[in-house]
């Protein structure tokens, strides 16, 4: 007796699990992406799913979005389990290559030519998902540029003016440290934030062909006089005083660099334009006394003054190639790309990478930061999204130490070209 | 009591079973498997021998993070439960006070590691956080401690967060071991007329070894494959200098893309944990005799 009862408990319960994933089979498309409730731009999503699903009442979009990091790993470990959602999101460059190079991602360039699809992007957005000629992804979200944030109060009181070259901007460092301030705020814990120097310098000094050359090897090295120069000028910012005490253990994420700026702490701020947007969120009151420059030229450097770091597109979606609904996601990325999504997107002050969206615009925050991106000869996609993730890592990890004085230049430049190296011995 | 049949138990033993061998016993000789190649997690395999072994030996980073694993289990063993053992015999007499304050002292076990992490970086933050802002207002005005971000300081600073958050997991085990000795014992002993001291060093340390023992081997297979603190804390930074063996697993498993060499990462760290674990079981067993 109690033998078959036992028995009868657990074959029930396996039942129920049985039943419970077959109820889930049905003509679903899944979407995977960062947009959580942390995320402005997560409406605009929403609207267009509810707008698709209208026209098209034969599917369902199951919407799974994850926060940043954990979204990274839980992409990779779904590829590698060949469990990929239909529709996701990622950054272009080289991580998405990675993903295309083991065949995963498919390819939209049909997509994209029909009907003049492609016509809708900002070409630079569309250029950061294109390999060997072809398209594995739609830039959605907005076009990003970093720049040199400043309190224009603090630089009125110890009067100093917007810096142009590099020697006048160590003048200004000088007379803000003199005055009692922390000239430039950095976060360093996170290494991307200092690493947005590095790649300013890198620009500044050697001008674009230095990296482009270093990270497709078309002869160049990231052990090449660029990349060292760039780090003894960190170095020479660090023994001048110019980042706050501290640094390599500050916490962007947790916004320990702004609270310096909030503070009366610190003047500066290298930060992508998102920070706009933060300091609005954060601190409403102090917006006013913000504003910013460009990252100061070199006079012997290649670097052309218009060059920005940054990125032309912000979250890129695409389609997996072992998706079945294939068509029915690029419709929808179709209505997530359309001027309903454009015009929402703009008013959350998302610069949206699409063709004639400077019309919609009106905060002139937003029309400055548009006309840098649009003049801007270059933009310099961030290492670590254009980098194979290894190369990337390596780079990074140089961060600390150019900041923290315990790697000397050429010792940083040397680990990443020797990463490099080895990454690009085992293709 | 009446007799359970043995298909009864392992039916019921065989959810947890199967869960079990699925996602913590499958997955040693999966990673073993993944070792011996160049893989990204997803993608094509590419044989490459003993290459990520013959790296591992010679990384000096691993060197790193496996002697940072062994000064947090050294920090543990001989700062955790000693201090966890103090603070049990302390609360172990009942009186309001103490009830009040083994509850207190249980909260940092209540709460998550990532809130523990960020509660803690905000303690050290240099400039605004309260240990500093602490040290500055009792008279210490240009003492400056960077408490994460220097690579000296980085490792010990993770380590005080982490023995915050485990000394009262350590203090209930050891206060329900304590619970458990008769209290004849004390009392023969006080006809004896045998001093606190000796009451402490022949009756309740002896009585309480097997916990101990256990609780070490938890602090010691516990500190060599941790992650979480450290992980949100310092991120294994500034370069390195806080770096675990789990923390490196991970930025080459995942932010590097080097899932075979993350997977020999993984299955060192099984290994050593393994041995050490063999061996502190084997020699306090030997002692006990």
């Amino acid at each position: 007796m109690k033998k078959s009862l036992s028995l009868v408990v657990t074959v029930s319960m396996f039942l129920v699990i049985l039943l419970s994933v077959s109820a889930i089979a049905q003509e679903e498309i899944v979407l995977w992406d960062i947009t959580t409730e942390a995320e402005s731009e997560l409406p605009v999503i929403q609207d267009a799913i509810a707008r698709f699903e209208a026209d098209n009442p034969e599917y369902t979009i199951r919407h799974v979005p994850t926060s940043n990091d954990d979204y990274k790993t839980k992409l990779q470990v779904a590829m590698g389990a060949n469990n990929e959602p239909d529709i996701f999101m990622s950054w272009g460059g080289g991580p998405l290559k990675e993903y295309v190079d083991a065949g995963k991602v498919m390819d939209m360039t049909k997509a994209l030519k029909q009907d003049d699809w492609i016509e809708r992007f900002v070409p630079a957005g569309l250029e950061i998902a294109r390999f060997d000629g072809n398209y594995y992804a739609v830039p959605i979200t907005g076009m990003r540029a970093v720049l040199m944030f400043y309190r224009t109060d603090i630089f009125e009181e110890v009067g100093v003016e917007i810096p142009e070259t590099y020697e006048d901007f160590k003048d200004v460092i000088v007379q803000l440290k003199d005055a009692g301030y922390i000239p430039l705020s950095l976060a360093n814990k996170n290494r991307w934030t200092g690493s947005m120097y590095y790649m300013y310098l890198v620009d500044r000094i050697g001008g674009k062909e230095a990296f482009l050359n270093a990270a497709n090897r078309n002869g160049g090295s990231f052990a090449s006089e660029a990349f060292v120069r760039a780090g003894e000028v960190i170095q020479e910012l660090v023994d001048l005083g110019a980042f706050p005490p501290g640094v390599n253990g500050l916490d962007e994420d947790q916004g320990q660099s702004r609270q310096l700026l909030y503070a009366d702490r610190a003047a500066m701020y290298l930060m992508g334009d998102w920070a706009y947007g933060l300091i609005k969120n954060e601190n409403p009151a102090m917006l006013e006394n913000f504003s910013f420059f460009r990252f100061p030229v070199f006079e012997d450097g290649k670097g052309d003054p218009s060059n920005l770091v940054g990125s032309p597109g912000g979250n890129m979606y695409s389609v997996a190639k072992s998706s079945e609904h294939q068509e029915a996601a690029i419709e929808f990325l179709k209505y997530l790309s359309d001027e309903t999504a454009a015009k929402q997107l703009v008013d959350l002050g998302n610069l949206a990478p699409f063709r004639g969206v400077e019309e919609y615009l009106d905060d002139p925050f937003m029309i400055d930061i548009y006309n840098a991106l649009n003049n801007a000869n270059y933009v310099q996609l961030y290492y670590d999204q254009y980098l194979p993730p290894q190369i990337a890592q390596a780079h990074l990890d140089t961060i600390q130490g150019l900041f923290g004085k315990t790697m000397t230049p050429e010792e940083a430049a040397q680990m990443v070209e020797e990463e490099a190296q080895k990454y690009f011995n085992e293709q | 009591m009446q007799k359970v049949s043995k298909l009864t138990i392992f039916l019921f033993l065989l959810p947890a079973l199967l869960i079990f061998s699925l996602y913590m016993v499958a997955p040693i000789p999966l990673s073993a498997f993944y070792s011996f190649f160049r893989w990204k997690g997803f993608g094509e395999r590419v044989f490459v021998g003993l290459s990520n072994w013959v790296e591992l030996i010679g990384d000096g980073i691993f060197h790193k993070a496996l002697f940072n694993n062994f000064k947090l289990v050294f920090l543990s063993l001989f700062g955790q439960l000693p201090i966890a053992l103090a603070l049990a015999i302390l609360l172990a007499k009942k009186t309001r006070i103490t009830d009040i304050l083994k509850t207190i002292y249980f909260v940092p076990l209540l709460m998550s590691s990532v809130a523990v992490a960020t509660l803690w970086s905000n303690i050290y933050d240099p400039n605004f956080g309260l240990l500093n802002m602490f040290l500055q207002t009792i008279g210490f005005e240009n003492l400056f401690i960077d408490y994460l971000g220097n690579p000296k300081l980085a490792l010990y600073s993770v380590i005080v967060a982490i023995n915050w958050r485990y000394i009262p997991f350590y203090m209930i085990l050891f206060l329900a071991a304590i619970k458990n000795i008769p209290d004849e014992l004390y009392e023969a002993s006080r006809v004896d007329g045998a001093s606190k001291w000796e009451n402490f060093r022949y009756i309740t340390l002896p009585l309480l070894r097997p916990t101990i023992i256990n609780a070490s081997v938890l602090s010691l297979v516990g500190s060599l494959k941790f992650f979480d603190i450290v992980y949100v804390l310092t991120g294994g930074g500034p370069n390195n200098a806080s770096e675990l063996m789990a923390t490196y697993m991970y930025k080459n498993a995942f932010n590097s893309l080097r899932m075979g060499y993350g997977s020999t990462i993984a299955l060192a760290l099984f290994i050593i944990a393994f041995t050490f674990s063999i061996i502190f079981m084997k020699v306090t067993k030997k002692g006990a005799k």
